[in-house]
């Protein structure tokens, strides 16, 4: 108790105007809760973003590009000579990844690998009746699909697992089943490049949202599809990689692209309109941070600082009794952050049922059921710590200059 | 008895500079002895409250010497004043500049428990005392902005005694009061230092007042008359 008496009379002034002491914390309550739920809102719209830009891409892709042009052998030989060749035919090349196994094995030992699935990819024409539409057909391993790229999400109908067993089943895009007019349960007709045909049942039908996926895109299992093309149990013709940060392809790639004959491409080089978005999203982000950070932190300041400038009287008579400068900081700094901590712990709990209730908003667009809402743990200790290094300093400066100058100065005016 | 001197001021000047250079106390010395009631008077703008506020070691700026229970305060710390006030000087105001938010008890046991030589209970004990002295203790527990001019101008005697001080200092007691409440708040006054042989020094303008005070130093242009 000895020790206390600064406490004691930063405790009474807490107490005794409790209308300023909540206005006071209500300055940081409202500050913390804004900066919590508009980062909150604003990482959950990137996320959802992301999410949706994902939705079909997968981080590093690996498939065959097809052959290079070397017909002009001459030309290769004598770089300076004239060569006249019309008509040249590449006469065989292999499709799809050779020894996909040995590929795969070496990318499921790369740390940076999160997930990654083999594709069996064919062009086709999908037909019902006098119905012909152009498209392709995913083979795809139904469970390392869904990891990847969460098709269970996207199914309007029918259930995605349902394509591990049914070796003839099929899951169509929503717009590709209303032009071929199918539902689930309907047949569907498909010919391959090389005039194969064969029947599939509709089971299931998805929509990303993403309309030229969903008018053109099927899935099969991918035994079913090498059983279309009739090749070896092997065969692959693309591989699809998750990393574990979806911003650094860059070493995973390069290091395949080593020892992969194949063509390794990026998301950010097949997609450079996703980059520019990412990017962009994210200075908007920091910016909108950055603009809240000061704004709260300018109004917990004022306040805070008026607080103590009120008392500063006060402060004057406490010393002219003989509490010296150092009391009058302790006193002052003491109520300062215990109206950081009330407010930072109000403002918490008040940015997290905002966000909260704005979750729960509809919001029926491409995918999308609510309003998106990040609830980030980093997020909510920052905003916390900074209310209250503001709410120190706020208190800390006029408490400072009261504690330095001579009490008949404020005084006497 | 009582003959010792317990405080000493040579040469004290102090200036202003704002708005205009003004030498507001020019050379000022003189010496108060134990148990002495003594008046400062001068008429206003003399200098009488500054030189009031420099012995009260609440202002810092200042040339000279000074020195209270033989303790030589010209070169020392803000932050050692502050505990010399503490022990050494009770300061009644001529507004009370009580604390408005704490209780009449909590105002008069402060600087008691600021100092933290006593307990909480002796000091408690201490500070009904002299509330019941100044007839405030019914008065204790209330808050110091509900209670009257007056009563407040008794309670802040009461939080100047309570560390029983070497000096205690009022700037025109009762210069704020009606003439039914100066007279006891300069009964209270004359009663310290003629039972207690507490030293007081009081600025006041007021004759009555300083009539009956020992002794009077009157002030005129920043020098003793």
């Amino acid at each position: 108790m000895f020790q206390s008496v600064n406490n004691l009379i930063s405790l009474i002034y807490l107490t005794a105007n409790k209308r300023q002491t909540i206005v006071a914390m209500l300055g940081v309550t409202f500050g913390i809760s804004m900066y919590i739920f508009m980062t909150g809102f604003m990482t959950g719209v990137n996320d959802a973003q992301t999410d949706l830009a994902f939705s079909t891409i997968a981080h590093i892709k690996v498939y065959n590009d097809g052959p290079v042009d070397e017909s002009n052998i001459v030309q290769r030989v004598y770089p300076s000579a004239v060569v006249h060749l019309r008509h040249s035919k590449v006469i065989k090349y292999t499709e799809g990844i050779k020894n996909a196994s040995i590929i795969t094995d070496f990318i499921k030992h790369q740390p940076e690998v999160s997930k990654y699935t083999t594709q069996v990819n064919i062009n086709v024409f999908f037909k019902n009746a006098g119905n012909k539409v152009n498209g392709f057909i995913s083979g795809v391993e139904v469970d390392e699909e869904n990891n990847l790229f969460s098709i269970a999400k996207y199914m309007a109908s029918g259930n995605w697992s349902d394509l591990r067993q049914q070796t003839d089943g099929m899951v169509i895009g929503a717009d590709l089943a209303k032009s071929l007019g199918v539902k689930v349960d309907d047949n569907i007709f498909v010919l391959t490049a090389d005039g194969v045909s064969k029947n599939y049942k509709v089971i299931g039908i998805f929509k990303t949202n993403i309309v030229g996926i969903d008018k053109s895109k099927a899935y099969i299992n991918i035994g079913a599809a090498r059983q279309l093309l009739a090749v070896n149990p092997g065969y692959v013709t693309d591989i699809q990689i998750n990393v574990q940060d979806f911003k650094k392809t860059k070493v995973l790639a390069n290091r395949l692209k080593s020892i992969v004959k194949y063509k390794v491409e990026t998301w950010q080089n097949a997609n450079q309109q996703l980059v520019a978005a990412s990017f962009l999203r994210d200075i908007i982000a920091i910016a909108v941070s950055l603009t809240i950070l000061l704004v709260a932190g300018f109004g917990i300041y004022n306040i805070l600082n008026m607080t103590i400038n009120q008392k500063i009287k006060e402060i004057a008579i406490l010393k002219a009794m003989g509490f010296s400068g150092k009391d009058v900081m302790s006193i002052f700094l003491t109520l300062a952050v215990v109206i950081g901590i009330f407010g930072g712990v109000v403002g918490m709990g008040l940015g997290y049922t905002i966000s909260k209730l704005v979750n729960k908003i509809p919001f029926e667009v491409a995918g999308l059921h609510t309003l998106p809402m990040a609830y980030n743990v980093k997020e909510y200790i920052l905003a916390f710590s900074f209310g209250l290094i503001t709410t120190f300093i706020a208190g800390y400066l006029p408490a400072r200059k009261a504690s330095a100058i001579d009490p008949v100065n404020i005084i006497r005016g | 008895m009582g003959k010792e001197i317990v405080l000493k001021a040579g040469n004290i000047s102090k200036s202003f500079y704002e708005p205009e250079p003004f030498d507001v106390l020019k050379g000022i010395s003189f010496e108060v002895k134990k148990g002495e009631f003594l008046a400062m008077m001068g008429k206003s703008g003399s200098g009488k409250s500054t030189l009031l506020y420099v012995l009260s070691t609440m202002d810092t700026d200042y040339t000279g010497d000074l020195t209270i229970a033989n303790i030589p305060l010209a070169k020392k710390t803000q932050n050692e004043l502050a505990a010399f006030r503490n022990e050494h000087i009770g300061f009644v105001f001529q507004f009370h500049y009580l604390l408005p938010e704490f209780t009449v008890l909590q105002n008069v046991m402060l600087p008691a428990l600021k100092l933290k030589k006593k307990s909480i209970e002796e000091i408690e004990e201490d500070a009904y005392k002299n509330l019941n002295l100044l007839g405030l203790k019914d008065q204790a527990l209330k808050k110091s902005n509900k209670l009257s001019g007056g009563q407040q101008q008794r309670v802040a005697i009461a939080r100047a005694m309570i560390n029983n001080p070497t000096i205690i200092m009022g700037d025109e007691p009762t210069g704020n009061l009606d003439s039914k409440n100066a007279q006891i708040v300069f009964d209270i006054f004359r009663e310290l230092s003629g039972e207690r042989g507490q030293t007081i020094i009081a600025v006041t303008h007021d004759d009555d007042f300083a009539k009956h005070c020992d002794n009077i130093i009157e002030l005129s242009d920043g020098m003793i008359l």
